[in-house]
């Protein structure tokens, strides 16, 4: 297997590298926020000063989030500047020309805070204490500083509990400061628990009650003096940054490992060349010239995938002549619409990037172009809020209220329908008057089936209507129901309900009643309303947003009482979030979620609607329809759930689980005392024609009454390998040839590749069904097809992105060698981490994505390993906020 | 519309093999509804999508062969020919997908179930009806009799700005007849007012919430806050039915019948096509028609699509095709193409199609879309659709006709998304009517040209890009 481990890492390369550089793209996605190359921790980053200019009146800003919010020198002749280095050294003032509204926004809003700074005092004791860093207004009034008090920091937060001046505050020990360079970092989480960690080592922690919320919008940020003038400090900065959360103690050494010198800054300031290639002409490249010129084809010589074959050209010599477009075969070919061939030729616009990209140096910054990351337009990972899906809302019910509701919903509510391969997709959770009409019938015979005033008692042992009761109880009702707490406003809103019940003569159980009913219907129950409003950066979910994303992912449902207590406690860190997930993956629903997400993934519900030719299938019925689904689904349960093997192993692994009817199709034994109706399991070690999904007749079916080669391999090739191929080329034969005495589908398909018109692309695709071939279009094993031929199940595999192909000499060499790729553990990667965001992945994705499979694989690429790694990345701990 | 719209029930009458009833609602009763005064036109716009296209040399017989069905129709249409749609392509998809999509939107698809920009119906709606519709209408109504639906562009032709559809796709007759003539029973009848208070005063705080998310201080982005805002317009109209239209009387008549088609994932067994009797097929298309059409007259719906056949859909037809008492062809798909499954249904002839040979079976399945099509358009332009200009519904509508491709054999794409058939009617006097044009122009340019007659300022299509006017489409 020494090509297959060669292939992996050159896909870990080719993945590594595009990601990597993918950190420069857009402010807002994921990517600008994930850690830089040099490792400084960058999510939930607000600010950063890197002090890199060494003139000029401005300390610029480089966070790359949201407006820069860069501080003004009032007085340059106090300030000594070099590269890397602003030294106080006289009476000014270095602030924000404006509130430091984003900070302030992103703390209120998170409730937790990390100020960081590289500083050398020039005196070891200073008082007042000298302000280092501070959001304030004056000397009495401030939203936080970081100060030097004598021979220690101090660190001073307002909350609803400390004062206006952020007293009383958290100090290092006494001597912890003299006139080295030093890391200082302050953190605190939104239960409040405060850190003070020097060098990268806790070295003071309390306490500091009470929320954020109270913090003053009209403070601006300044460094080395209080706004007011009268507590300078002295010394020299070498980096200052804010965060909105606490950075863990991992995170503190990281930053503090990652040292002093600007080099983050350095990082964090992309090049700009290597942003616009990989987010303007990668896409292009992939898009048109991919298709004849890549690792595999080639067409002319001219590889256009990779960095080196690029840059070395074709047959003809070099294809891309840096900084002359005029002398570049490639660009005149797509000048003159020759390129692509017999393609739709580039817009004016796209020309206009390819030919200012050539302009401007050819800056080549991919070692490889992967097609399957520019997919999907970034349109459709916009901010969609996630209804509820069919399956969601009988969960949430089930769990909310102790409702099972799965039939009338089943019955009432419109299908949700297939996206981009989920019917989770958020996009297209659109609703209709019939959705409206559903969720109030449903609330109704929901409610019908309660006992409300035993459902009530949970809450508020008070049964009486008046207005401090109800309050109370739909304040603590109204937060498990909707799973977050109620703001004044819906509490108001709720009220009026009981208010007309007691006006009307009813009484609590009624009101109590229609509480339920309205909290059913709201917004809040059958949306995830997530707080999607902020500067246009991305900026960490609240931890009620979050132990919801939590739940839904894993369970399909809402939050339980010990995630919503976590939320409570503002608990919910990365380390509480990895505690969370593993105790809910022990859980019955986590098991049912992954169900569904297999179930989707597989298209299996098209099972049930399959109608295969009669004369040639009679055999064919719902019940064997059932059979197939369950045996797919009964095989995932034991491999994911029982054997807990990696994911990819769903591909080889030797066992099955089929009942006496779809033993006999198969033309399997089974036990002659297995009930009639469930599956039984069955080893495959001795079977060597079965074994993984792919010899299943749940996806063998997808191949239709012929067994298409085409069909089964783009199955493969696009659900498996993440692969892209396009249309057939012009004047191409697309009739299907049906197999005949001395000709299979194996010899057609052969012909198709050996014709120059076809072969180019089906080579990417049709071997990889050719191990197939013996299966018949309802997945039944034969040696000889209807008309006597022999059949065939050795082949070639060409894995995306590599030139070479692979042979296999059976049907179990080719689920092996599926097994044992990385480009297949990255597809389910990718499959699941879309799943559980209810959106397709977008090239801003990937290098999260990327850190996900990776996170996974070291976790032993199970599906606990790979939904834990969902869950604390950056694709679910964060929300892309808009203004 | 002076006359009382209860004659209107006739139109349902003897149409085919089904006879249905409608329930008496107080507005058929009405001169007209909340609307527009009796004498003003109120501006509708729709699309009207049929599956797998008419090549392109076909649409050059005028109306020989395969347009033959929409000549009696013709004073009411411009045929355009050589529309180029080419730059619906999307990279990697065949014409069914990317052209369907391309459809009156002129942008390719945008995932799946989105299209990469709004449809024309619906740039007119928001032009016109920026504060939504009057009370008591359905804002888009979209219905279709189709199967194939593996992707929603190939049946849904609405989608609102950001390129989501615009409303549900009603594929049941039974369904579209709810969703603009049905009434919203609540458990209890609704009898008792004490009752209908307390569950009013629940609707009202379900109001009040969705109107938070959708107002300045919501916490939701832009997509988001557009999701929520149709969802209130739905509770509104929810409000509107549940607690302001009447019953209907007892003896009033009957929802219309149970479809006895395949519908949901029935309808599209693993994209390898169903078995469809031809009869089976016109008389639930007929009946869609028909309701469809009755929702416009009764001027509960201005703007929506209907679908006749998705794109690229797949049916193995059987059955006598008449056209006139004229014997057109026998239809025996799996037959005449000796295959099963996805090789044995009518979409195969287009593949086949070649401008050499007689391509009899594909003239036949297009001439039977093109009288199905006819059929509905016929249904606004009889005596019950006269307005109070003296034109027909068809003729005071923007109704638009298109499909997925002008080729269908999918081995060029330039070939396949040009020359894609469109029709259009006269839209109160704002389009030439009466004959058949060769346009020459993109299919985003012929769009924009038609909102602009429509006194749209919203265009189609990539901002910077520069609008070429159709002018010769214009009256």
């Amino acid at each position: 297997m020494r090509s297959s481990r060669r292939r992996d890492m050159n896909w870990a390369a080719l993945l590594a590298a595009v990601t990597s550089l993918l950190a420069s793209l857009t402010a807002g996605s994921f990517d600008s926020l994930a850690e830089d190359s040099a490792g400084r921790v960058r999510t939930g980053l607000q600010v950063l000063y890197d002090f890199r200019d060494a003139d000029g009146l401005l300390v610029k800003d480089r966070s790359g989030v949201g407006e820069p919010l860069d501080l003004k020198i009032e007085n340059p002749r106090a300030v000594g500047r070099t590269p890397g280095a602003l030294t106080v050294r006289g009476q000014t003032l270095i602030r924000s020309a404006g509130p430091a509204q984003k900070v302030i926004d992103a703390v209120k809003r998170s409730g937790a805070i990390s100020i960081e700074a590289w500083v050398r005092p020039a005196k070891a004791n200073q008082t007042g204490p000298a302000r280092i860093v501070t959001l304030s207004k004056n000397g009495n009034e401030r939203n936080f500083t970081l100060g030097h008090d004598g021979n220690r920091f101090d660190f001073r937060l307002r909350t609803t509990s400390t004062t206006t001046n952020g007293i009383p505050s958290l100090s290092s020990p006494g001597r912890s400061l003299t006139t080295k360079l030093i890391h200082v970092v302050y953190t605190r989480n939104r239960s409040g628990a405060a850190r003070l960690y020097l060098d990268g080592q806790q070295r003071a922690q309390k306490r500091v009650r009470g929320s954020t919320s109270n913090w003053d919008g009209s403070y601006r940020l300044g460094i080395g003096n209080e706004l007011s003038q009268d507590r300078l400090w002295l010394g020299t900065f070498h980096l200052v940054a804010v965060y909105s959360r606490d950075l863990s103690p991992n995170e503190v050494g990281q930053n503090f490992r990652a040292g002093a010198d600007g080099e983050t800054a350095r990082i964090a300031q992309r090049d700009q060349k290597a942003s616009h290639f990989e987010t303007r002409v990668a896409p292009l490249l992939a898009q048109h010239c991919l298709e004849c010129h890549d690792a595999a084809t080639h067409e002319g010589g001219l590889d256009l995938s990779k960095k080196a074959t690029a840059l070395a050209g074709g047959d003809s010599g070099a294809a891309i002549v840096a900084g002359k477009p005029a002398a570049s075969p490639l660009w005149e070919a797509i000048e003159l619409d020759e390129m692509p061939k017999d393609r739709v030729p580039l817009s004016p616009e796209d020309k206009l990037v390819l030919r200012d990209w050539i302009n401007s140096g050819a800056t080549w910054s991919l070692d490889a172009i992967d097609p399957a990351v520019y997919t999907h337009d970034i349109r459709v990972a916009k901010n969609w809020v996630n209804r509820l899906t069919v399956n969601e809302y009988i969960d949430t019910v089930r769990a909310a209220v102790d409702v099972d509701i799965a039939k009338e919903a089943r019955r009432i509510l419109p299908p949700d329908l297939r996206a981009d391969g989920f019917s989770n997709t958020a996009y297209n959770l659109n609703v209709d008057l019939k959705h409206v009409e559903a969720y109030a019938q449903l609330a109704e015979i929901i409610v019908s089936r309660m006992d409300t005033v035993t459902f009530a008692a949970r809450f508020s042992r008070s049964r009486k209507l008046t207005d401090d009761n109800m309050r109370d109880l739909i304040s603590k009702m109204g937060k498990w129901l909707l799973r977050g707490p109620l703001d004044e406003r819906e509490v108001v809103i709720y009220r009026g309900i009981s208010t007309t019940v007691a006006s009307a003569g009813g009484d609590f159980r009624q009101a109590v009643g229609y509480f339920v009913e309205a909290m059913l219907q709201s917004p809040r129950f059958i949306y995830r309303m997530e707080n999607q409003r902020g500067d246009g950066t991305a900026w960490p979910v609240d931890q009620y947003e979050l132990a919801s994303r939590l739940s839904y992912i894993i369970w399909g449902g809402p939050p339980d009482e010990a995630l919503i207590r976590s939320a409570d406690a503002g608990e919910l860190d990365l380390d509480a979030t990895r505690a969370h997930a593993k105790r809910m993956l022990q859980d019955p629903r986590a098991v049912k979620r992954s169900h569904q997400f297999a179930s989707e993934w597989l298209n299996l519900n098209r099972l049930q609607n399959l109608r295969p030719n009669r004369d040639k299938f009679p055999d064919w019925d719902d019940a064997l329809a059932a059979d197939m689904r369950a045996e797919t689904l009964a095989y995932f349960h034991e491999v994911v759930w029982e054997q807990q093997r990696p994911l990819a192993d769903l591909l080889n692994a030797q066992v099955t689980h089929v009942t006496p009817r779809l033993a006999r199709h198969y033309g399997l034994a089974a036990p002659p005392d297995a009930p009639a109706d469930q599956p039984v399991r069955l080893d495959l070690s001795q079977t060597a024609s079965r074994g993984g999904l792919l010899t299943q007749g749940s996806v063998l079916t997808v191949g239709g009454d012929e067994a298409s080669m085409v069909t089964r391999g783009l199955l493969v090739l696009h659900d498996l390998l993440r692969g892209v191929v396009k249309d057939p080329p012009p004047c191409v034969e697309v009739k299907t040839v049906p197999s005949k005495p001395g000709l299979t589908q194996r010899g057609i398909a052969e012909a198709r590749l050996a014709n120059q018109a076809c072969g180019g692309c089906h080579i990417k695709f049709e071997p990889l069904a050719f191990g197939l071939e013996k299966f018949d279009g309802l997945g039944v094993y034969h040696d000889v097809d209807e008309h006597g031929n022999r059949l065939r199940e050795d082949g070639e595999i060409l894995f995306p992105g590599e030139a070479q192909t692979v042979a296999y000499r059976t049907s179990a060499e080719l689920m092996d060698l599926l097994a044992g790729s990385d480009r297949v553990r990255q597809s389910i990667t990718w499959k699941l981490t879309q799943f559980a965001l209810g959106r397709p992945l977008v090239a801003a994705d990937a290098r999260t994505v990327n850190r996900i499979h990776h996170a996974a694989q070291q976790a032993g690429g199970t599906y606990a390993g790979l939904i834990t790694a969902i869950v604390v990345s950056d694709l679910v701990q964060m929300t892309r906020t808009e203004h | 519309m002076n006359r009382p719209r209860i004659n209107r029930r006739t139109l349902l009458k003897g149409l085919g093999s089904v006879t249905i009833g409608l329930p008496l609602l107080e507005e058929m009763m009405l001169n007209s509804a909340t609307a527009a005064p009796s004498a003003e036109i109120p501006v509708r716009a729709f699309n009207v999508f049929f599956g797998l296209g008419i090549p392109a040399p076909l649409q050059s017989e005028g109306f020989r062969d395969v347009l033959e069905p929409l000549e009696p129709l013709t004073d009411k249409l411009l045929i355009m020919r050589n529309v180029d749609q080419v730059r619906c392509d999307a990279s990697g998809i065949n014409a069914h997908f990317d052209g369907a999509s391309g459809a009156f939107t002129a942008e390719p698809p945008d995932g799946e179930a989105k299209s990469g920009g709004p449809s024309i119906d619906q740039v007119v709606r928001k032009t016109h009806y920026p504060q939504g519709l009057p009370q008591g209408m359905v804002p888009t109504l979209i219905g279709g009799t189709f199967f194939r639906r593996s992707r929603v562009s190939r049946y849904v032709h609405s989608y609102n700005a950001d390129g989501t559809v615009a409303s549900t796709m009603q594929e049941k007759p039974r369904d579209l007849f709810d969703r603009v003539f049905g009434t919203i029973g609540l458990a209890g009848g609704e009898t008792d007012v004490r009752r209908q208070r307390l569950r009013r005063s629940v609707l009202d705080s379900v109001v009040d919430q969705y109107r938070f998310y959708t107002g300045p201080n919501s916490p939701l982005g832009a997509a988001s806050k557009a999701r929520v805002a149709d969802h209130l317009d739905r509770i509104r109209e929810f409000e509107q039915r549940a607690y302001e239209m009447k019953d209907s009387p007892k003896d009033g008549p009957q929802l219309p019948p149970r479809s006895q088609i395949a519908h949901g994932g029935p309808a599209d067994p693993g994209g390898q096509g169903i078995d469809m009797k031809l009869d089976d097929l016109t008389a639930e298309w007929r009946l869609m028609a028909d309701l469809y059409a009755l929702a416009i007259q009764l001027d509960r719906v201005r703007f929506g699509s209907l679908t006749f056949l998705a794109a690229g859909e797949r049916l193995r037809i059987t059955g006598d095709y008449t056209y006139n008492d004229r014997l057109v062809y026998r239809f025996n798909d799996a037959k005449d193409l000796n295959a099963s499954g996805d090789k044995g249904c009518s979409h195969e002839w287009w593949h086949k199609f070649n401008e050499k040979k007689k391509n009899t079976q594909l003239r036949a399945h297009a001439h039977m879309k093109m009288r199905e099509v006819a059929y509905f358009l016929q249904r606004l332009d009889g005596p019950d659709s006269l307005e109070a200009n003296g034109k027909s519904i068809l003729e005071n509508s923007m109704v638009s006709i298109s499909t997925e491709s002008g080729d269908g054999r999918h081995n060029d794409v330039k070939r396949e998304l040009s020359g894609v058939f469109h029709a259009i009617s006269g839209a109160n006097g704002r389009f030439k009517t009466g004959q058949i044009m060769d346009v020459g122009a993109e299919g985003i340019d012929v769009y924009n040209t038609m909102l602009a007659a429509m006194g749209a300022e919203d265009r189609l299509g990539p901002k910077k890009r520069e609008m070429r006017h159709v002018d010769k489409i214009r009256a």
